[in-house]
């Protein structure tokens, strides 16, 4: 069996990130958690460079990426992954606490895989982070090489 | 008229003679026209070499063949003067010679001077010196010149003097008179302007006096005829027009004399002498006449100019008081209108009327509001300009006949620019009686050829459709008004374009505002939440307290979060762009049950979902629209077991109707007003959660598509929500009616 490839979570909030955390644990998955506190680290991960130039190769098996970060934003993250050939097969589901309409319309531009409002329902956030993370950790069809059953 | 005379002429002859340039003069004096350059002769009256005893013909050098001429000539003041009068010895005589200049000629006349010896300057001085003493106390316009009539006729001693005074269409109107009664009175008669013509009135404002000793002179040609012929408008000896012969002799006069009153440098009015038998009068008595006149003009311009420094004065307390109002009411129209009795006394009318392209306020007596609107129609297909004043508006625009009696008089102010935007004044009809001196009417003889009229006798006219006169500080007054207005207007313009700035500013504010308030305030609410949840599954020991406390924390952040959310949907809503296209319903209907599914999972609920028609609105608020009814519905029902919820929809009309119905708590059609508003409640908190929003939102929403929602509901037995949207506006309506 190949290795799972991680999911990769970009996130600036300490209590957003440490409730995902939470949310993903439960999912039980066996999937690393890389995180990201900002939108230059995600890049920096995915693209092999600075603190991460030396990690194992290979793509995240999906970004979950905040929309609102410093440095980078989430968007001009997203703009990057889905302009490269490289990496444009990446899923990228968009979390955001926004439900302003040019938000949402800009990241399906920018051909965002999916796009959550983290719910204020806890239950319903954990419901939302726990289907995100199976679907694309476990049902998504990676490419062939990484087929995992 | 029976006159057989050959000299008669027809009107267009008349009006285009020109009689500044008669080529002859009447026989009582010599003329000269003289190169001042050569002092050579270039024209000269057929009697002059006759009367002055020297050869004069064209050409004739004036040092040899008239040397006193010549010396007076010479001197330099006599050629800079515009007019002088000087005393020449020729023919072994003296004689009174005017001088003046006519473009690049001299222009000599020369009369001889009076033979008796009361009419030298010495003896004529004190006369003169009385008369303007006496004028100084004179402030009645009808005393100055019955005074003016009886002295002029005194120096002259003809047999009646007249003061004759224009108006604004030049008719004259005889307002004093003093005579010995050879000649009938004519005192309160009016004559037509066209007694006067038009280049007559001009030759009276550049020479004040001229005079007729004998109507039936022999005019004494001047020789030769040269061209361009030499302008002798300022000639005191010119020939005058066979026409005014004619009318004199209609008149029943022999000689006249006539002396321009200028006011204001314009032509105010005339005194004019008569006589029944010729008559002359020398020089120094006509000079005395001219300086009487012109001592009484300077009093009639003094009385004039502060009668109308009075009116102006009082009009522009008006004004004033008319600004105040204006500039504190929000509308300046409504504050024109609320100063009403202000705003006519600004013009001295009886009625005024403000018309704009959407609005319309009248004061005081104005035509109905179709005649004004037809008014201002009217001027603004004639394109006026700023202001448009008659005194006789019917003559000119047939149909203001019908409201003559308020509106003959119209004053009119153009208030905007851009817009056919009018303030108008109006005034009533006045009646008025006119005596004319004859017929004024009857000048069209025979032959299609025009005589002045032969009788004279007092010829009454009424005159209609007609109202006072605008005097000119009522129209200047009526200009500082609109001046006033048009800048008010433009300030309140500036105003209005500076809050639509500050609006679109603030606007934008908001926005970001609540961009801001989506992103920040609602993640603190999910932390809290997410927290005390975390808590709770960690520390199972916690006792019942505890665990209601966490449960309290959490619900209240949860509830405070939904509000965030449910606020910021309502603001947003009212700057969203609804996108309208083909929606199914059917769709919508089930993935709001589907996101209801978690509130769903230990209900037993009786569904019945009809198939629904399709309706024309944006999918994303009207899934809103469904989420909170069918939120509502399942909410409410939650006492019941089975809760039973329908939902219908069909087709009526232009539009489609939709129905949620369910047997929950029900509420109180008393309340059904309130249902709708923001934070409106009809359930107490802790029976029912929510946030008093939800069928506020709804009811937006559908008021944003043009669509309504309506509620029927009994309490305990449930409630039922229907909400119709237009159909499609581009498509045809299929189908029939399937209201169940």
């Amino acid at each position: 069996m190949s290795e799972l490839r991680p999911i990769l979570l970009v996130e600036d909030s300490p209590r957003d990130l440490e409730l995902t955390l939470a949310a993903l644990e439960k999912c039980q998955l066996a999937n690393d958690i890389v995180v990201a506190r900002d939108g230059e680290e995600a890049l920096d991960y995915l693209y092999l460079r600075g603190p991460f130039a030396g990690r194992a190769e290979g793509d995240p098996t999906v970004v979950l990426l905040d929309l609102k970060l410093p440095k980078i934003d989430g968007l001009e993250v997203l703009q990057k992954v889905k302009g490269d050939p490289a990496l444009r097969h990446v899923p990228v589901v968009m979390l955001t606490s926004s439900r302003e309409e040019q938000d949402l319309v800009r990241s399906y531009e920018l051909g965002v895989n999916a796009f959550v409002v983290k719910p204020v329902q806890f239950s319903e956030f954990f419901k939302a982070i726990q289907d995100l993370g199976v679907f694309w950790a476990l049902l998504n069809e990676p490419p062939p090489r990484y087929r995992l059953r | 008229m029976t006159d057989a005379r050959d000299d008669t002429a027809d009107l267009d002859l008349c009006a285009r003679e020109p009689i500044h340039i008669p080529g002859a003069i009447q026989p009582y004096g010599v003329l000269l026209v003289i190169d001042p350059g050569t002092l050579r002769v270039v024209q000269a009256s057929a009697n002059a070499a006759e009367k002055l005893g020297a050869p004069l013909e064209a050409g004739t050098s004036l040092p040899a063949a008239l040397p006193a001429l010549a010396e007076a000539l010479s001197g330099d003041a006599a050629l800079e003067a515009g007019a002088d009068q000087q005393r020449i010895e020729a023919a072994g005589r003296h004689w009174q010679m005017t001088l003046h200049r006519s473009g690049a000629h001299l222009v000599a006349e020369f009369e001889a001077p009076p033979a008796a010896e009361d009419e030298t300057m010495d003896r004529l001085f004190p006369r003169l010196r009385r008369f303007t003493e006496t004028l100084t106390d004179d402030g009645d316009l009808a005393r100055l010149t019955g005074h003016l009539a009886r002295h002029v006729r005194a120096l002259t001693g003809h047999d009646r003097a007249l003061v004759y005074r224009f108006d604004a269409e030049w008719n004259g109107e005889v307002i004093a008179e003093d005579g010995n009664g050879r000649l009938p009175s004519y005192l309160g008669l009016r004559f037509p302007a066209g007694d006067i013509p038009a280049q007559a009135r001009r030759l009276y404002r550049l020479s004040r006096l001229r005079m007729i000793p004998d109507i039936d002179y022999r005019p004494v040609p001047i020789m030769p005829a040269i061209d361009p012929p030499v302008d002798l408008s300022l000639a005191t000896l010119r020939s005058v027009s066979p026409v005014h012969l004619e009318y004199m002799r209609n008149m029943g006069t022999a000689a006249s004399m006539s002396v321009s009153i200028l006011v204001a440098g314009e032509l105010w009015g005339l005194v004019a002498c008569h006589s029944a038998r010729p008559h002359a009068v020398s020089l120094n008595i006509r000079n005395a006449c001219d300086f009487a006149v012109q001592a009484a003009a300077a009093r009639i311009e003094a009385r004039e100019r502060s009668a109308g420094d009075a009116l102006r004065l009082r009009l522009g307390e008006v004004l004033g008081r008319l600004l105040g109002r204006m500039a504190a009411a929000s509308d300046w129209r409504r504050g024109l209108v609320e100063a009403g009795p202000e705003l006519l006394a600004q013009v001295g009318a009886s009625g005024a009327a403000i018309v704009a392209e959407g609005s319309y306020h009248a004061v005081g007596d104005a035509p109905e509001e179709a005649g004004v609107r037809a008014i201002v129609a009217w001027l603004e297909a004639r394109g006026e300009g700023d202001l448009y004043a008659t005194p006789a508006l019917a003559t000119l625009l047939p149909e203001a006949a019908s409201f003559a009696a308020v509106a003959s008089g119209l004053l009119a102010i153009r208030i905007s620019e851009l817009h056919p935007s009018w303030l108008l004044w109006f005034r009533p009809e006045v009646v008025r009686t006119v005596s004319w001196g004859g017929d004024p009417h009857k000048t069209v003889a025979e032959h299609g050829r025009i005589h002045p009229r032969a009788s004279f006798a007092a010829w009454q006219e009424q005159v209609r459709l007609t109202a006072l006169p605008w005097r000119p500080a009522e129209i200047t007054a009526a200009q500082d008004l609109r001046a006033a207005i048009v800048g008010i207007v433009l300030r309140k313009a500036e105003e209005l374009a500076a809050l639509t700035q500050e609006l679109q500013r603030s606007n934008k504010e908001l926005e970001a505002f609540s961009y801001s308030v989506s992103h920040d305030l609602r993640a603190p609410f999910r932390h809290i939440v997410g927290y005390s949840q975390l808590l709770r599954e960690r520390a199972p020991e916690l006792d019942e307290k505890c665990r209601h406390y966490l449960d309290s924390i959490a619900d209240a952040a949860l509830s405070a979060g939904r509000l965030v959310d449910d606020l910021l949907a309502f603001s947003q809503l009212g700057r969203t762009h609804v996108a309208s296209t083909d929606v199914d319903m059917n769709k919508l209907v089930a993935e709001v049950k589907h996101t209801l599914a978690f509130t769903l999972e230990q209900r037993a609920i009786d569904w019945r979902i009809d198939p629904l028609p399709p309706a024309w609105g944006d999918p994303n608020l009207l899934r809103q629209v469904w989420l909170n009814l069918v939120e509502n519905a399942v909410k409410y029902t939650r006492p019941r077991n089975p809760a039973r919820i329908e939902v219908t929809g069909w087709v009526e009309g232009d539009e489609t109707c939709y129905r949620v119905r369910d047997n929950g708590v029900g509420f109180d059609m008393a309340y059904v007003d309130k249902l709708f508003g923001v934070f409106q409640r009809l359930q107490r908190a802790e029976d029912f959660e929510g946030t008093g929003i939800g069928l506020a939102l709804a009811r937006r929403i559908l008021d944003r598509h043009h669509g309504r929602i309506t509620a029927q509901g009994r309490l305990d037995e449930g409630a039922e929500f229907m909400f119709a949207l237009p159909r499609n506006p581009t498509r045809k309506p299929t189908g029939k009616p399937t209201k169940p």
